[in-house]
């Protein structure tokens, strides 16, 4: 171990990216000297430049993710066949033995449940889009979609763990958190990394969403998602008590600056002076949170690409528009949470409102983007964290059924920021059960996004209890080449 | 569009303002590698020197290990799945046997050749991991050859032995052995240590450290006024003496145990087990002995005699996250606790991360995979379910009563067992007795008995033969000649009972005519045939006209009563959580005390009363009706057919349990005792002997009444107390598999339990449970135990531990700073008995501690971080203080100790942003009064979402084990101390107390303010700046009536009314900003 490692360790246990000079993780290492140096002149002369591994196609990703699992074979996954197979059951040569939750493994039949709405063909690509999704059906040719995605979780707790940290044991940092300490800041006044959590409008079966989920793990705590609020001050006590004004803020802050430069000279700790400048800052951001949060100097017609839902405070649509407001600004990562896609059953009453939360906000996004320049060096995701079952749990009729969890496939889409559009990638059997060409798992998914951005995912890494920890975890990944344009 | 990018990340902002020159460069060009080794040059400028010294011997330890970890162990160390060329250099043996290393020639040591090759193929490390050894690094390989070669094991794992202390030149400056360790490291660098600080500053750094909270002004005059020799001493001793110390100490703790209040995962609900949070208080403030603290934590459960104390302990273990999501999977999930806490064990007390042996054997640290499973099935054997019920008390749990309750809650135990024994022995006894009663008894002499005091109606149903009923009304008999006839079956309290059948119903005009206000009770004996049916036993109800009236109603089996001045808008409605029994005759009782409240009703089954809902509560307008009284249905409907009924009664008076029990029990045995005693059962008999007992045996009576006194008390207590969650031991061995790669449906071997191999064995007397890992941990050969905690105490009042990693004390883990006086503390800890109290007076009182904090370049120089305790220690406090000081400093933190946490101010919609529908840990509600001003410690911590001041201040979520905090320096924790309603609350409040008690000038309140908050009096240039910031601020107020009151309606604490509101408010925004002061927010 270097003595500069060694200095960083001893500062915060964190550990640089990779041993050696590697150049890689040079804007963490800058700020973790910011902090033990205090400002010190030296610390100053190091530039913070994010130093990627290769050109990067993306600089800031917005990542949506879809709580509950949405069903793929209801969605994307076009499977005509089932038809054909209406409650008969899942033949076993299918199922091959996989384990159940406890929601359906004591069921006797497992009657198939085919999609009960129509698909359709669009675009270029010829891409097989549910009715539900009359927007997302228009840009197809803009998106990259992967029907081969699987993981090994069965639960939403693991499973969404595993999507957002690549582990299921909870605890890791997560892809938000990871893209915050490799590419850093793009800006003076907001956070690098911010979740959103919409509110569905059907709340039938809401899963927990915890801020483990947007925890840094063992990165710094200063990687850890910002949670913006829907309701009340977007980020905690960013607004003055009553009956303080800005100008009177700014008069308490003149005197906290004066006193604190007077015991600096006393007992001359440079974390004075980082508090000096951490006052100021959250004094900037008291003017450019509300400002960011603001919508009404929006124009009309931006309102109008994201649809009437955009005014609700808290609708999926206000989020993908505060969240483009906020790429603009240059917050690097931005995770917006829809929840209630967990359709254990009434599949045929909750997906369509499901649908019509995201479908034009989607939409809208994309082409909020694209008219601002933005769209080529965005990266949007969207998925869940596993797909559901094409056997029906629970009652089996034409008009309605529903589904359980199933980690064997589901389907994701990228849209922007070098992902290749109008890419169908991936395919399932028949029922939509196993994969049968190109599966990607979430570790290949990681490593893809990770390449976006201009990271070698095998050298992306942090040393924690003396291993180099990864995103993609120890076994082998693979850059998906046919996602990326 | 974008913003110019700067120099740092957003949040550690700091005071880089250069604008970075490679900014637009971004991502296309990884650049400057130059950049990076000049920084690490100027690093290694500024002090840090290889450790390794020419003239010094090689040291395995200090000079090769970290060569051989950093590039070669990875291929060619313990762990065997990834060693290459299966060789490993981490043993002697091993090596030497390979020929890697040949102790004494260099030259013949393969390792060497291979290090010095630049042939691609063979040079190491191989060009593709990018390692590259120095030159220096060489050499000092090449000389540890040529010395022979020497291993050494890795320096935690040898046990610690007493040094000697080094010699020192200062000697006047050494106050304890602290001292000479430390100062001999400041001499060797050529350091002096700094002076003492002043009094008052030793006072505030003292009262934090010991108490968590800023001391008292008076005790800082007296402590500063005190020439006493050992004034300082007796400060400590104050301070360590206060029930504040264990408050402080056991926070550290929680952290480590993982304390949260609810179960963690997917609904995360209420978790009721502050009981353990508690005992930890309690055991720091009684100076329980560490050791002791330790059995009773992983073992208490198991010591023999165990007391609630012990088990209240045990609950260190059931700290862990918990799940009960639907669809999960048992197995799973109890694989995932046993892990849970044998990781937390191994962190906590050996800082042993063995998280990495859960899928393969350790890469550096000596624990095989193997023994990570054998420690686990430490841990393997508790009867609790994998899934916590999202209730609050998930067995195993256990009753913990209040303190004061505490001695008669286990003599009540007791008491309860000897009167029922007693009774037992009175039954037995008094036989004969009966039997000479009965002999002379009469069914008359029982039936005077039965209570008769305000019966109105009295039908006994049991005329056994033709189509009229003889009821009493208020006592006159009136006969009653049904058209349709009667159907008669076999009774319970005669020999035939009505029957109710299709057709007319009994009804009688003038019964049952009561209000809403009088009291009334009615009842009878039945027999229901089928449950599925429901209707009214008998009612006096006008179901034609909005139901006025009252019934007597059965609904799926339960019994219920409606009282209606209009249905349901007007009504009560009470129903029994219990159902009859179909087929069997019932003793069913209602009374009403005239309350017009649902409360006011209590359904009895048998003379038992029931737990019941109420159903509707709203009762204003009157309840009498004209329609009559009628049997088995209402007015016109809701009938009951082949109901058998006997004894109807009606009481114009509220009944008590003890009546309505002798009711259902006498009526029965005039019944039985009416009987010629050849015809009755044995069951029979007993029945009457039963009721005999209860009711006319006089001795048996004060028993029995006894007995429901001492279960009226214990359930008196229940209410009042609190439970514990604990562990419990199955009945067998403890056992694990080895799970390939850490899956828990994959088992490989079956393990016993087992100590890991690189440590002292276990010695074969202590039991191979939680209770012998917990002994064998505490043994003076074990090598980890008293140093890991030394460190962490070390690192509660330093701000960091002799060894940084305070969790890793493994071979990745960072070198002690001080080896031997770690060592030194490990060793007199451990003979002193592990006295906690003790061993902190050690620390605090040593000259290491007293050192005043201020930095010189020099020092800034040689020692930035202050690894070699060249000055005092200084750091930003953690969440808990933070906010505890400015309550405190306030005067409105509460003084309570311990109990249920508590809801303090929090931003709307923090835990509901998180929580799922249906938690009961969704809506955060604000408590009310006190329990907005406790200690920190005590703030309910859900686990999806800490608390949320606290959060920002690096507090961890209590997930898993947390043994050191992280310490950041963010704006967003600026916006907590100067927005959080309750930092403007405090504020406000220290505000009004400096005008109130400060005196009139404001000098002097300035004073007062200055001497709560930084323990001294402002100096020239800081009064200067404040009086300035308080005349902007004042003439503000004055000029802003409506803003003055609005911020002075922050919290709940009421102001003043005396004080003007603009001179109130400017002192509360001047307070509020020396509240913020960097000399505030450190120690």
């Amino acid at each position: 171990m270097t003595p500069f490692e060694e200095y960083v360790r001893y500062e915060t246990r964190r550990q640089f990216f990779s041993r050696g000079a590697n150049a890689v993780g040079f804007a963490a290492l800058a700020s973790l000297l910011g902090t033990a140096r205090g400002g010190n002149a030296q610390a100053a002369e190091v530039t913070h430049a994010a130093l990627t591994h290769f050109a990067p196609k993306a600089k800031q990703v917005i990542y949506l993710h879809m709580v509950g699992g949405p069903p793929q074979m209801d969605i994307y996954d076009y499977k005509p066949q089932m038809n054909e197979w209406y409650d008969k059951d899942l033949p076993d040569s299918i199922r091959q033995g996989q384990r159940l939750t406890t929601m359906t493994s004591g069921q006797k039949r497992f009657p198939i449940a085919p999609s009960k709405f129509k698909f359709a063909q669009h675009g270029k690509s010829g891409m097989w889009v549910t009715e539900l999704l009359p927007y997302t059906a228009k840009m197809v040719d803009d998106m990259c979609f992967i029907r081969s995605m699987h993981t090994e979780a069965i639960n939403h707790e693991p499973a969404i763990s595993y999507m957002q940290t690549g582990n299921q044991v909870t605890g890791r940092p997560c892809l938000g958190s990871w893209v915050s300490y490799g590419l850093g800041s793009l800006n003076d006044n907001l956070p690098t990394f911010v979740v959103l959590v919409a509110k569905p409008t059907n709340t039938e079966q809401v899963q927990a969403i915890s801020a483990r989920l947007w925890s840094s793990g063992y990165l710094s705590g200063e990687h850890a998602g910002v949670s913006f609020r829907t309701g009340g001050d977007p980020i905690l006590y960013i607004n003055n008590p009553p009956g303080v004004p800005s100008e009177i803020r700014r008069r308490t802050l003149d005197g906290i600056r004066a006193l604190n430069e007077m015991n600096y000279r006393t007992v001359g700790d440079p974390e004075t002076h980082t508090r000096i400048q951490q006052y100021e800052l959250a004094f900037r951001m008291q003017s450019s949170v509300p400002d960011l949060t603001n919508l009404a100097g929006e124009p009309e017609s931006t309102h109008e690409l994201y649809g009437p839902d955009v005014k609700k405070a808290g609708s999926f649509a206000h989020t993908a528009l505060l969240a483009r407001r906020m790429i603009e600004r240059g917050v690097r990562f931005v995770q917006i949470y829809h929840n209630n896609w967990d359709t254990h059953g009434n599949v045929a009453g909750r997906l369509p409102d499901q649908c019509r939360d995201v479908d034009q906000p989607c939409w809208g996004l994309i082409q909020d983007l694209k008219h601002r320049g933005l769209f080529d060096e965005t990266l949007v995701i969207w998925g869940g964290e596993f797909g559901r079952t094409i056997y029906s749990q629970g009652g089996l009729s034409h008009e309605n059924y529903g589904r359980d969890h199933h980690p064997r496939c589901y389907t994701m889409w990228m849209a922007g920021g070098g992902s290749r559009p109008g890419t169908i990638y991936g395919e399932t059997d028949d029922f939509s059960y196993n994969i049968v060409k190109d599966p990607v798992h979430i570790h290949d998914f990681h490593a893809t996004v990770l390449n976006l951005l201009g990271f070698d995912h095998e050298r992306f890494t942090f040393r924690y209890q003396g291993l180099d920890q990864k995103l993609t975890g120890v076994e082998p990944a693979r850059v998906i080449k046919e996602l990326i344009a | 569009m974008k913003a110019p990018s700067s120099a740092l990340r957003w949040i550690r902002r700091l005071s880089l303002r250069e604008k970075t020159p490679f900014r637009e460069a971004k991502g296309d060009n990884p650049r400057p590698r130059a950049a990076v080794i000049a920084l690490a040059v100027l690093v290694i400028a500024a002090g840090w020197a290889s450790p390794t010294f020419a003239a010094e011997p090689i040291e395995y330890n200090r000079d090769i290990r970290p060569i051989l970890l950093e590039n070669c162990f990875a291929c060619h160390g313990a762990d065997s799945a990834a060693r290459k060329a299966d060789l490993r250099l981490d043993r002697r043996e091993a090596a030497i046997e390979s020929g890697a290393v040949a102790p004494g020639k260099p030259d013949d040591s393969e390792l060497m050749r291979r290090i010095l090759s630049t042939d691609p193929e063979e040079m190491m490390p191989p060009p593709a991991t990018k390692k590259q050894l120095t030159a220096e690094q060489k050499e000092t390989l090449r000389r540890w050859l040529a010395a022979g070669a020497e291993y050494q094991p890795h320096w935690s794992f040898i046990a610690p032995a007493r040094p000697a202390l080094p010699q020192v030149q200062n000697q006047a400056w050494v106050r304890n052995p602290i001292d000479a360790f430390i100062l001999a490291k400041l001499e060797a660098r050529g350091l002096q240590p700094a002076p003492e600080a002043d009094r008052r500053t030793l006072a505030r750094r003292l009262s934090l450290d010991l108490t968590g909270l800023p001391p008292d002004a008076k005790d800082v005059a007296a402590f500063v006024d005190d020439a006493a020799p050992d004034a300082y001493e007796k400060f400590v001793d104050q301070m360590m003496g206060s029930a504040h110390w264990g408050e402080h100490r056991g926070r550290y703790w929680l952290d480590a145990a993982r304390y949260a209040d609810t179960h963690g995962i997917h609904f995360d609900n209420y978790r009721e087990i502050w009981s353990y949070r508690d005992w930890v208080i309690g055991a720091f403030n009684r100076n329980l002995p560490f050791d002791q603290f330790t059995i009773e934590q992983l073992a208490g459960d198991l010591l023999p005699n165990r007391t609630l104390e012990q088990q209240i302990a045990s609950g260190f273990n059931r700290c862990n996250i918990t799940t009960n999501e639907g669809g999960a999977i048992s197995e799973e999930y109890l694989v995932l606790y046993a892990r849970d806490r044998t990781e937390t064990t191994s962190q906590v007390w050996m800082g042993l991360t063995t998280g990495c042996a859960v899928c393969h054997d350790h890469k550096f640290d000596p624990i095989s995979q193997r023994d990570f499973y054998e420690l686990a099935a430490f841990f393997n054997n508790t009867t609790q379910n994998a899934m916590d019920g999202n209730i609050k008390d998930t067995p195993p749990a256990v009753f913990v009563p209040k303190p004061a309750d505490k001695e008669r809650w286990e003599a009540a135990g007791v008491e309860l067992a000897v009167t029922r024994q007693q009774a037992d022995e009175r039954r037995k006894a008094a036989r004969g007795e009966f039997d000479q009663w009965l002999a002379a008894a009469s069914a008359d002499s029982i039936a005077a008995l039965v209570p008769s005091e305000g019966l109105k109606l009295h039908a006994k149903l049991s005329e056994g033969a033709g189509n009229t009923v003889t009821v009493a009304v208020d006592g006159q008999p009136r006969p009653i000649t049904l058209a349709d006839g009667i159907a008669w079956k076999p009774g319970h309290v005669a020999a035939q009972a009505f029957q109710s059948q299709p057709g007319a119903a009994i009804e009688v005009a003038d019964a049952g005519d009561f209000e809403k206000d009088q009291p009334f009770s009615f009842g009878a004996w039945v027999n229901v045939p089928r449950l599925d049916q429901n209707g009214s036993l008998f009612a006096r109800m006008d179901d034609q006209h909005g139901y006025p009236g009252w019934d007597l109603w059965l609904e799926n089996g339960r019994p219920a009563t409606h009282v209606v001045h209009h249905w349901p808008d007007d009504a009560l409605k009470v129903a029994s959580n219990n159902a009859i029994k179909a087929g069997e005759w019932t003793h069913v009782f209602v009374s009403y005390n005239g309350s017009a409240k649902a409360s006011g009703v209590q359904i009895f089954i048998n003379g038992v009363p029931q737990p019941a809902s109420p159903q509707a509560d709203v009762l204003k307008g009157s309840v009498r009706t004209a329609v009559p009284l009628k049997v088995a249905q209402r007015h016109t409907g809701s009938r009951l057919n082949d109901v058998s009924m006997q004894d109807l009664r009606i009481y114009g008076r509220a009944f008590s349990t003890l009546e309505v029990q002798k009711l259902a029990q006498t009526t029965r045995a005039v019944w039985l005792a009416s009987k010629p005693a050849d015809q009755r059962t044995d069951a029979e008999q007993t029945e009457l002997y039963t009721w005999w007992l209860n009711e006319l045996d006089k001795p048996s009576q004060e028993l029995t009444a006894k007995v429901a006194a001492l279960e009226q008390e214990q359930a008196a207590i229940k209410t009042r107390g609190t439970i514990a969650h604990v562990m419990q031991e199955r009945g067998e061995p403890a056992m694990a598999y080895v799970l390939f790669r850490g899956e828990y449906d994959k088992r490989k071997d079956e393990v016993q339990a087992d100590t890991p191999n690189a440590l002292p064995p276990m010695p074969s007397e202590l039991p191979k449970n939680r209770l012998g890992l917990a002994q064998w941990m505490l043994r003076p050969e074990h090598p980890l135990t008293a140093r890991v905690m030394v460190n962490r105490f070390w690192q509660e009042v330093f701000g960091a531990g002799l060894v940084r990693t305070t969790g890793d004390f493994g071979v990745t883990g960072e070198l002690p700073s001080h080896p031997e006086l770690l060592d030194w503390l490990a060793v007199e800890f451990r003979e002193s008995g592990w006295d906690v109290k003790s061993f902190f007076k050690l620390l605090v009182t040593s000259a290491a501690y007293r050192q005043s904090a201020a930095m010189t370049a020099e020092k800034l120089e040689q020692d930035p971080f202050n690894r070699l305790l060249s000055r005092g220690p200084r750091f930003r406090m953690d969440a808990e203080m933070v906010r505890d000081y400015a309550l405190a400093s306030s005067g409105l933190l509460a003084e309570k100790i311990g109990g249920p946490s508590v809801r303090p101010y929090q931003p709307e919609g923090v835990w509901e942003a998180v929580a799922m529908i249906g938690s009961n840990t969704r809506d955060y509600r604000a408590d009310q009064g006190e329990s907005l001003y406790r200690r920190s410690l005590y703030t309910f911590w859900k686990r999806a979402a800490p608390p949320a001041s606290m959060d920002i201040f690096n507090a961890p979520s209590r997930e898993v084990c947390t043994v050191r905090r992280e310490r950041t320096n963010t704006p967003l924790q600026a916006l907590v101390t100067l927005n959080d309603p309750q930092f403007v609350e405090a504020a406000k409040h220290l505000a009004q107390l400096a005008l109130e008690q400060g005196g009139e000038a404001p000098a002097a309140r300035l004073d007062f303010v200055a001497q709560r908050l930084l323990a001294r009096s402002l100096r020239a240039e800081e009064t200067q700046a404040v009086e300035a910031t308080l005349a902007d601020l004042l003439a503000f107020y004055q000029a802003h009536a409506e803003d003055a009151k609005q911020l002075l309606s922050v919290g709940e604490s009421p102001v003043d009314a005396k004080l003007d509101p603009a001179t109130l408010a400017a002192w509360t925004m001047l307070t509020n900003e020396l509240m913020n002061l960097d000399e505030v927010l450190n120690k």
